[in-house]
């Protein structure tokens, strides 16, 4: 009976807070412009669904966000590997990534956007600028945290320069690397949003910033809804991913969390 | 010092390159001011004081939203690690949000406070209280069960243990959790300025920016970068201090 | 050539430097021969510099000072003539066992028929028949090294390099595996350096044990450990005993300086 209540909790809790939500836009507590209900929000966004807007919206912002995700991947990973293995390159790009990282760079936003226009370069752009960092940083600290044994051996087993660097040092940095591509596809997906919002047009960002300018809360709100379940499936595809990849590394064998 | 100079030897040779660029007309100084001519504007932005006001509205906000979330967000972390009916009610719904793109909440704070301190703080809170809940959780439930019996069979209390066993040993994933927040915290406030407010630096970036006065706009940008790649490294030195004794 | 030395230490010196501090001279002076086919053990306290004359040998690390030749080459890096296995494993993690024995196997370009051939033999060698499909994640630590040690002598060195192999495991693997080696040993000859700082597991396995001293690192005594017979019951005979005795009373002198030496 216990087991059975511990299994049900976790819907418990999603159920509750949604009827919480249409509860209180109906008490009246609040007005239908500062909270409307859970099910204006729903209907709102099948109307969006039925006219192909959503798909509009949706497809063009996970095409920005994604195109920027990949080419931040395929610049940011063999850029850490090589400053992880290169004396020179990392004299050069190491006080760059160290002072960059931890840079709000959205900042710069409007930079880019005076640079490359409005057009989908510059989010684009912009969100490469942003989802690069953790990805860099991350592979240099798996590429350098590669065992000295496990190199040894691999040339010990006859493994050339180039053998070394595809066979042996990128899938034991994987891990880490696999982290950095978690941590950035939420950035990707967060500049992404900020850069539509700043700039409208279409995609989800945009859609809601247009509701909010004619004040219409159920565009918003189901914006909101929108993008958290964006965010949610590309962080369970992600996630998915990893194991999939990871099915040699010891943290298969534990008990995911979160 | 001499170390110092040839580490960030790069980052010299990065702003010759834009002042030389600029200089030889390789590209025109309306897309890109030159190095020097930023410097002027910054310099004039700092005797105005309008760069001052901006600037204290921006750290209250980020300050008082982050105090927020920490508080709000350990608490909930180690109270979710610590009893398994809060876990099992909130852990679903933080699993459920954490992973949500939280620059989608920019419209909504705005919608409910409105364009000024409150919407930012609100925003703020929201969006960092996650990482640090996320990080209470597992640095709490991480802690040594060895540590936690033998405080109990010295005679401990519950909630003593709790203060002297579980949350030092949380302390390092909570600190992880922060720095996460920190860094999420400048993203969200500038982001939010830049599209809903009227004062703070990503307003002014964005004021500036329409205006044309491109030297002090990349004056306000490369401030607020500074800012926030300053505030990592003073967290970086606390934490390590408050850290000493895992060495 | 029977009898002539296979691999020539000569006077060699090995500086460490770290990233930062002093550097500290592991290695001083070392001189050492060893013979084709010849089992010997390196002994010394922790710190003595024993394995850092292991990569030496091995070309991982360079010679600060003097030579090391080997079948009369000067050693210039790795090579597969030179088989290595080191205390922790050091499997690649993200391939199977199998997979982990293939490697070395693939570099050589034998084909494929071959490959599959040889890597089953070896994995039945070490015991392993049944777990070819298993991850390193999967495996227990004797199973590991195990592995570890079929990948090596699948690519047929001539000299093996042992770096503290057992030193990871508990007592009872470890004796299993010790008489392992030595059957494996006997059966297929090969020059084997041994590192170890256990006293009896040294004294049980080699012919020689080189007793080295603590740091900086030079050989101390060259004692003869020829038991001809590896029945562990050896471990109780007299001689066997009295042979652990007179060995340790040479390393635990050493032992005690290099604690000193930590602490002045």
């Amino acid at each position: 009976m216990a087991r059975v209540i511990w299994r049900i909790a976790p819907w418990l809790s999603v159920m509750a807070v949604a009827a919480a939500w249409e509860l209180t836009a109906r008490s009246g507590v609040v007005t239908p412009f500062m909270l409307p209900s859970l099910s204006v929000v729903v209907a709102r966004i099948w109307s969006d669904a039925a006219s192909g807007e959503l798909v509009a919206n949706l497809g063009l912002t996970l095409y920005r966000a994604l195109a920027g995700f990949a080419i931040a991947s395929a610049v940011g990973i063999p850029l850490g590997i090589l400053i992880a293995r290169s004396r020179p390159v990392r004299w050069f790009f190491d006080p760059i990534v160290s002072v960059g990282f931890p840079m709000p760079k959205i900042a710069f936003l409007p930079i880019v956007t005076l640079w490359l226009g409005f057009h989908d370069v510059s989010k684009i752009t912009m969100i490469v600028f942003d989802a690069i960092f953790p990805i860099v940083t991350a592979t240099i600290a798996g590429t350098a945290a590669v065992d000295r044994e496990i190199l040894w051996s691999a040339r010990n087993l006859g493994a050339s320069d180039r053998d070394l660097l595809r066979e042996i040092i990128f899938p034991a940095a994987l891990p880490e690397i696999l982290t950095g591509l978690q941590v950035a596809l939420p950035i990707a997906l967060i500049v992404c949003i900020v850069a539509e919002m700043k700039m409208g047009g279409v995609g989800l960002g945009g859609a809601m910033i247009t509701a909010s300018r004619f004040a219409e809360s159920p565009g918003v709100f189901a914006g909101i809804v929108e993008i958290a379940i964006v965010g949610y499936v590309l962080v369970k595809v992600m996630a998915a991913a990893r194991r999939r990849l990871l099915l040699w590394h010891q943290e298969v064998l534990a008990p995911a969390t979160v | 010092m001499k170390a110092a100079l040839v580490r960030y030897a790069p980052l010299l040779i990065l702003a010759a390159a834009w002042e030389a660029a600029v200089r030889s007309g390789v590209v025109s100084e309306l897309v890109l001011p030159s190095l020097t001519d930023v410097v002027s504007a910054w310099v004039k932005l700092l005797r105005g004081g309008d760069l001052w006001l901006n600037t204290a509205a921006s750290l209250y906000r980020t300050g008082a939203g982050l105090l927020l979330a920490i508080a709000v967000g350990g608490v909930l972390g180690i109270t979710m690690a610590w009893w398994r009916p809060v876990n099992a009610l909130a852990s679903p719904l933080v699993e459920m949000l954490y992973p949500m793109p939280k620059s989608a909440l920019i419209p909504v704070t705005a919608l409910w406070l409105g364009f000024g301190d409150g919407s930012k703080i609100l925003l703020i809170f929201l969006g960092c209280m996650l990482p640090v809940t996320l990080g209470a959780f597992n640095g709490a439930r991480a802690s040594d069960q060895a540590l936690v019996w033998s405080s109990r069979s010295m005679g401990a209390s519950r909630l003593r243990v709790l203060w002297d066993v579980v949350l030092p040993s949380a302390l390092p994933e909570i600190m992880n959790g922060v720095r996460t927040a920190l860094a999420l915290s400048f993203v969200l406030l500038v982001s939010s300025e830049l599209i809903a407010a009227r004062s703070g630096l990503g307003y002014l970036i964005g004021f500036l920016g329409e205006g044309g006065v491109y030297d002090a706009m990349f004056a306000v940008v490369l401030t607020v970068a500074f800012l926030g790649f300053f505030a990592d490294r003073v967290y970086q030195r606390l934490e390590r201090r408050v850290l000493r004794w895992r060495e | 050539m029977a009898g002539t030395s296979q691999i020539v230490i000569d006077q060699v010196s090995h500086t460490y430097r770290p990233p930062r501090g002093r550097e500290v001279l592991a290695l001083q002076d070392v001189s050492l021969e060893v013979r084709g086919q010849e089992f010997i053990a390196l002994l010394g306290p922790s710190g003595c510099g024993k394995s850092t004359l292991l990569y030496l040998v091995g070309g991982f690390l360079p010679a600060t000072l003097g030579t090391i030749r080997v079948d009369g080459k000067p050693v210039s890096g790795p090579g597969p003539d030179r088989g290595i296995v080191f205390q922790h494993f050091a499997l690649f993690p993200w391939k199977t066992v199998r997979a982990n024995v293939l490697y070395g196997l693939e570099k050589l370009g034998l084909p494929r028929a071959e490959r599959e051939r040889r890597a089953q033999a070896f994995i039945d060698l070490v015991g392993l028949h049944g777990f070819e499909e298993s991850y390193p994640s999967h495996l227990s630590g004797g199973m590991k090294q195990r592995a570890a040690i079929a990948r090596t002598l699948a690519i047929d060195p001539e000299i093996l390099l042992m770096d503290e192999p057992f030193g990871a495991l508990d007592a009872q693997t470890r004796s299993l595996m010790q008489s392992e080696l030595l059957g494996i040993w006997q059966r297929s000859p090969k020059t084997v350096i041994f590192v170890t700082h256990d006293v009896q597991e040294a004294v049980y396995l080699a012919e020689r044990v080189v007793v080295m001293s603590a740091r900086p690192g030079h050989v101390k005594a060259i004692v003869d450990t020829r038991f001809g017979c590896s029945d562990p019951s050896v471990f109780k005979s007299k001689a066997f005993v009295d042979k652990v005795d007179e060995i340790w009373g040479l390393v635990r002198d050493e032992a005690l300086k290099a604690q000193g030496n930590q602490s002045p």
